[in-house]
């Protein structure tokens, strides 16, 4: 349709503008005549306001059921508390770091043979109680290995004999051979460090399984692999440490170990959901 | 400006609950949850064209929200910082589909993954406002919803979508007349 100042198809074209209130004042002189003489378009303008009128006033949707629940779970992972972490740094003082240097040194001057062979027949004289495994860490879909390794290592690490780092690193902070954080400790308190670590681990391994099927399925195998890489260096840790009780080196690894593992099912219980 | 009207609906007593909630305090967060979880599940339901995505999409809101609110500094209201979060991991969800999404034209106003209202596709002679939404192509559905519902700023549009304003205006316009048709007017 036309009239003497706009035709339908220049309507349709400034419309946007029109309905946005954006137009020159002289366009919408001639939009406002064309629509007091086309019927068409008069309508098109109604109907589109009134879309506009019923979307702004629509009411809220409601789910369907209680999402709470599942957010619950999603946020509940608990962390692992301060004081019960392994103090990680203290371990790495500089002293240690010589010693570790220096015992290198020594080992490339041709008598790794002889360290090497007292080494590995002196935890077994030890005294030294492995625990049995007992850490909460149950085996689901995303476990794929550490469960199947001897879990106490940390409680094995800490109840050791004398190994050759508490005599090296001299006289203070140190009782009896055995550095004072640990020598402090409570003789369970590692063993309760683990099994924070289990209980942890556990939970986030039932959110994250529970919450498989709404991830992507590459993001899926990626988490899985390299839950298995971290399952296996936490295996070789244990194994190490079953050998080597006081390797403080082998605990800090377990350790460090440990916390990837929470830190990566902690991520993966976090993501968001994808089609 | 149709933002600050919706935006209204904020309830009193949430500043309490965010501060608490930001402590780590889960109660406080729930009371925030039960507060305004319609909103946002409408939010994302009708962004995303589907009930359950939106159900699934809530939970990420709330889960980010919870990760996030440390961070809020009240400088706006809580309701509102909500409702934007809820936008981003609207699209970023989007984003994420990627490869997925891309295989499906979006023009397509006739893809049968939105299911808003439960019913078969549209096919019905009539339909309601909502079912109407849904049915739109994901691009000018986002911008509606955004714009006629939520109240933005074609220029926040273009902010949040990566999409320039005017594609923003063109994609509202082609969203009103789809919806005229669908609803016979």
């Amino acid at each position: 349709m036309t009239n003497s100042n706009m035709t339908c198809e220049a309507f349709d074209a400034a419309l946007p503008d029109y309905l946005e209130g954006t137009l020159d004042e002289s366009i919408r002189a001639s939009v406002e005549m064309h629509l007091r003489e086309c019927v068409r378009c008069a309508g098109l303008v109604r109907d589109l306001e009134n879309i506009r009128e019923e979307a702004a006033a629509l009411p809220d949707l409601v789910p369907s059921k209680d999402l709470w629940k599942g957010i619950e779970a999603r946020i509940a992972a608990p962390v692992i508390p301060l004081t019960a972490r392994p103090e990680r740094k203290r371990r790495f003082a500089p002293a240690w770091m010589g010693i570790a240097a220096a015992a290198l040194v020594v080992s490339t001057a041709g008598i790794t043979y002889t360290l090497t062979s007292r080494s590995l027949t002196k935890p077994e004289s030890r005294p030294v109680a492995v625990a049995p495994s007992k850490t909460g860490e149950t085996q689901t879909p995303l476990d794929t290995g550490s469960a199947t390794q001897p879990s106490n290592a940390i409680a094995a690490a800490s109840t050791g004999g004398s190994g050759s780092l508490p005599e090296t690193r001299g006289a203070s902070g140190q009782r009896g051979g055995v550095p004072a954080s640990l020598a402090s400790q409570p003789q369970n308190e590692p063993s309760h460090s683990d099994a924070v670590y289990g209980e942890e681990i556990e939970m986030l391994q039932r959110v994250v399984s529970e919450r498989k099927t709404l991830l992507d399925s590459s993001t899926v195998a990626i988490i899985e692999k390299n839950l298995q890489i971290i399952d296996a260096a936490i295996a070789q840790s244990r194994a190490a440490l079953a050998k080597d009780p006081a390797s403080m080196l082998l605990s800090d690894q377990l350790t460090h170990a440990l916390d990837k593992k929470v830190e990566l099912l902690r991520t993966a219980a976090l993501l968001p959901s994808s089609t | 400006m149709q933002a600050a009207s919706n935006a209204v609906r904020v309830p009193m007593g949430d500043s309490t609950d965010v501060a608490l909630a930001a402590g780590g305090d889960r109660q406080a967060f729930e009371r925030l949850y039960r507060t305004h979880a319609n909103r946002v599940y409408s939010l994302c339901t009708r962004m995303s064209g589907s009930r359950s995505k939106g159900e699934e999409l809530t939970q990420d809101v709330f889960v980010r929200t919870w990760e996030k609110l440390p961070q809020f500094r009240g400088e706006s209201a809580f309701s509102t910082w909500l409702h934007r979060l809820a936008v981003n991991v609207v699209l970023n969800a989007r984003k994420t589909e990627g490869t997925q999404a891309s295989r499906t034209d979006e023009s397509d106003v006739g893809d049968e993954r939105w299911d808003v209202a439960g019913h078969a596709p549209m096919h019905i002679e009539r339909m309601d406002l909502t079912d109407a939404i849904a049915k739109l192509p994901a691009g000018a559905r986002r911008v509606f919803v955004l714009h006629d519902v939520e109240g933005f700023k074609h220029e926040e549009i273009a902010e949040l979508c990566g999409i320039t304003s005017g594609g923003s205006k063109a994609q509202l316009h082609r969203a009103r007349l789809l919806l005229r048709e669908a609803l016979e007017r």
